[in-house]
This record gives C-alpha cells, structure tokens and sequence, in this order.
C-alpha cells in the first residue's frame, strides 16, 4: 500500500510490511478504491474554517491539538532544567523522559494501524511530529541519566554500565541518525534508502522491550511483588510492571501490521462486513487503551513531581 | 486478474482469520483478566499497607499510603541539592575572605540565595502534623540564617565581612541541628499518641 501513497514525511515508515505485500499481491479492487477515493472524514478535515478573520483548516486545529501533548514530558523537566536541580534529573528523568518517550513512540507506531482501520489519512502527520519528540525525550534522558545517575565510571560508565542502560543507550544511538533524516529534504536525498533506514524504529521498539526487560525483571523480581514502578504500598505490581505495560500495548501495534491480519481486514470490508472488523479488532484494541492508561498515569503523576521538583523515587 | 485476486484471496482467509481471531481472543482474555485483577486492588491495597512499611498518618499529599522512605527521599529532594552547594559556597568564602572582596561577595551572594531556597522549599514541603513544629523553627531559622547572609555579603569591606563569621556559624550551626533533627523525625514512627 506505501509505495502508491502520497508518503508523509516521517521518521517512521509507513509500514515495513507494506512493501512485503504489495511485491507479492497486486492490488484488488477493494484496495484500489480505497487508495483513489478521499475518507469523508479527510475530505471534512480539509474544509476551512473562519477564526479571526483568517481561514483556518479543521485538520490544522486537530492536529495541534492532538500533537501538543507530547511536548509535555520535556514541559515536565523544565523547572528543574532551569534551576540545574541535580536531584531532580537523578531521581525521576527515567521516569518522567523515558515514559515520556516510550508514549510517543506508541503514538508514532499507532498511525499505521489507525489508517488500516479507518483509511482515514487526516492524522498521518503526527507520527512524524511523535517520532520526533520520541527522540528528543530519549536523547534528553540518556544525557540527564549520563550526568546525574549514581552509577560508577563517569558518562559512559552510566549510559553503558549496566545491560539495561546498554540498551537504552543503543535505542538512543538509533534515533539520532532518524532524527537528523526525519525531514522533507533528507527523504528527497536518500530516496529509497531513506524508508530502509527508517525501519531501524522497529529495532528501537524492539530494544525497548529488552531494555524494560532488564530494568525491572517480569514482575516478580527477588521473588516479591514490590517491584514495578509502584511502592509496596500501591498492591499493584502487576499493572504498573513496565515490561507487562509495554507488551499489552504493543499487542496491538504489531497485530494491525501482520500482513495476513491486513489481508483479513481488507476481505471483510471488501465484503461489506466491517462490523466483523471491529468486533475482531476491539479486545485488542482495548488492551492497548488500557496499558496505554497506566503508561500515561504514570507519566501525568511523575511529571507533576518533577514539575514541582519533589522528584517521586517510586 | 480480479478473479485470481479474489480466488487467493478466498484461500488465505480461512488461515487469516484463523490468526486475527486467535490474537483477539488472548487479548479479550487479558483484559478480563485485568478487569478482574483491577477488582481486587482495594484488598491487595490494604494488605499490602498492613505488611509494608506504610504510614497512612503521613499523607499530607493525599495519597492514600505515603511510605516513610518516599517522604524522606522527596525531603532529601528538598535539602540535599542545596546543602551540596552552600558546602561549595562556603569552602568559596573561606578561600577568599582575607583575600578579594569581590570573590568573597560573590560566594556569600550565592550562598544567601541557596538558604533563601532552601527556606522556600521547607515552606512548601508537606510536613505531616507530627512534626509541624519541628518544621515551623527550621523554616523561620532557615530565613534569618539567609538574611544574615545577606547582610554579610552586603559589608563594605573584608574586615567588616569576617565580623559576621561568628554569628553565622552559629545560625548555620542551629540550621544544620535543625535538619538533622527533621530527617530523623522523618525517620522514626509516629507514637499512637501523635496518630490523627
């Protein structure tokens, strides 16, 4: 399906089966309509609007306001990046940045499904702006956590110590170069090469899950239910695991990419039948909202603390 | 070619479907789960406050359960950066006060501004009742050690600056008690007598 789309600028591909698929099916009428005709939702997305006496696109507006909430994490650090607050940085930037870039690389891997669902293309900008301040949340918490962390052997003895950090640190080494290219221009001078490139997400969501992996164990480290994100306290290790976290969202994220998953979705509809879609989709879809809740939770309420610069140690 | 398209497309359903349902399946089992899980919190809650180290009395953010440990980690938040750079000030001024006033103004100035802080951080800290008065002396004690700084760093000469050494130290000295005191106060248990 990519490759005869208009492709949106982004520092994710659009997707890395898309290719797979589309060299081994030639495309079927369903898919071909799909393609040619405009979502009515696109279409009323398009539509200007007066405010102020200027006009003013819907998708504009929706896009803002969609896109603004990722730049809370860094909002988060703020107070204690201007008061150089070692503590702070020491204390909660894993929390605060490393979730923070963890949500929107869920946001950025979530436009791909949603446009295989809806067919709808108003959105397909956001998961550049998501990729782009995935990278700079990750690239802020690698440095914070280099500089302030306890851990023995100076800024690399930090980021590459430990197994956990190692990957972290790998994650962040990938961005970089998806960060610099994640623009009209670099897409232009890497032609085909520049979506190859980009697949590397996929490596850094991968590297994601080993790197939660080793911070927090699967749940039930030292053989008791205080580890996870939450103090004893709380009575919740198993919803505030990271790993577990990260897993049922992903579920989703991967599910809608599986070329066999895209050919039944396209059947059904083809059929008329999209109902069956849904009701298909939805168990899935809900285990995303719903660890997407705790990840989020989490970051609204280590975000106020480092906000406020009474860093949370949970 | 639509017809063959179509015939494939027959054919790969079935194992198609076959996956698509199975993931749907496991996920809808999984979030019944949850759900039921999530049922059950308000029980592991209170089993989890009865065997942890948790002090519901010590909730001033109105969390249910505030742990001694999360209270001193977020009061070492507090005093610990700004303990770290009046230790770097003060090591500053001692360097400098026979030697250049202008150096010696400035560490003073910085070391004004860091008690000032560090005044303003206690006020804001949530203190739970129990040690409120211990608080309410650190936090006046803390503002008149700053002020007295301040005055230093304002002396018109280095002589003038070093009359204040005595009295200082024994502000900071009654300041740094002080926070000893409440990081042990912090530390230990409310007696039944002081629970709300």
């Amino acid at each position: 399906m990519a490759t005869t789309r208009g492709y949106e600028p982004g520092l994710l591909p659009g997707d890395a089966f898309d290719t797979w698929d589309t060299k081994r099916k030639p495309p079927d009428d369903h898919e071909t309509e799909r393609r040619s005709g405009r979502n009515r939702v696109d279409e009323w997305m398009d539509a200007d609007f007066k405010f102020g006496g200027s006009r003013i696109k819907r998708k504009a507006v929706a896009l803002i306001l969609l896109g603004a909430p990722a730049i809370a994490p860094l909002f988060f650090m703020l107070p204690a990046l201007l008061t150089l607050n070692e503590n702070t940085f020491s204390v909660s930037v894993d929390d605060t940045l490393g979730t923070g870039a963890e949500i929107c690389l869920f946001l950025c891997l979530l436009v791909t499904p949603l446009v295989t669902l809806t067919g709808q293309r108003w959105f397909v900008p956001l998961r550049r702006w998501y990729g782009i301040m995935m990278a700079c949340c990750s690239i802020g918490d690698a440095i914070a956590a280099g500089l302030t962390d306890t851990f023995a052997g100076g800024f690399f003895g930090v980021v590459a110590g430990h197994v956990f950090e190692l990957m972290g640190f790998m994650m962040v080494l990938l961005v970089i170069p998806l960060l610099i290219t994640g623009n009209p221009w670099a897409q232009r001078k890497l032609g085909r090469y520049w979506k190859r490139l980009h697949r590397l997400i996929y490596v850094i969501w991968g590297l994601l899950a080993c790197h939660l992996m080793l911070l927090e164990g699967f749940g039930f480290q030292q053989g008791g239910t205080d580890n996870g994100s939450g103090h004893a306290g709380d009575g919740d290790p198993i919803f505030h695991q990271r790993f577990y976290q990260y897993s049922a969202a992903s579920l989703f994220l991967l599910t809608l990419r599986l070329p066999p998953v895209k050919r039944w979705i396209a059947a059904r509809e083809r059929e008329g039948r999209s109902w069956l879609v849904v009701l298909t989709i939805t168990p899935i879809f809900a285990l995303f909202v719903f660890a997407m809740i705790f990840i989020i939770n989490e970051e609204i309420f280590k975000g106020i603390d480092s906000f406020t610069e009474h860093p949370s140690s949970e | 070619m639509v017809s063959e398209t179509y015939a494939r497309g027959s054919q790969e359903k079935a194992s198609d479907g076959l996956i698509v349902k199975a993931i749907s399946l496991l996920a809808a089992v999984l979030v019944i789960a949850g759900l039921g899980y999530a049922a059950t919190t308000g029980a592991r809650h209170k089993a989890a406050l009865a065997t942890a180290d948790c002090e519901p009395n010590l909730s001033p953010s109105g969390l249910q359960c505030t742990t001694v440990p999360m209270l001193i980690s977020q009061y070492a938040g507090v005093t610990t950066p700004v303990t770290r750079q009046l230790a770097t000030d003060v090591t500053a001024y001692a360097a400098n006060e026979r030697h250049s006033l202008v150096a010696a103004r400035a560490a003073l100035t910085a070391a004004a501004t860091s008690e000032s802080q560090l005044g303003i951080g206690l006020t804001r800290f949530p203190f739970p009742p129990a040690v409120a008065a211990i608080a309410a002396e650190l936090v006046r004690d803390t503002d008149a050690l700053a002020r007295l700084t301040a005055e230093q760093a304002g002396s018109a000469s280095l002589a003038r600056m070093r009359s204040f050494n005595g009295r200082v130290q024994s502000a900071s000295a009654v300041v740094q008690a002080e926070l000893r005191l409440m990081a042990k106060a912090l530390d230990v248990r409310p007696t039944v007598s002081e629970e709300p």
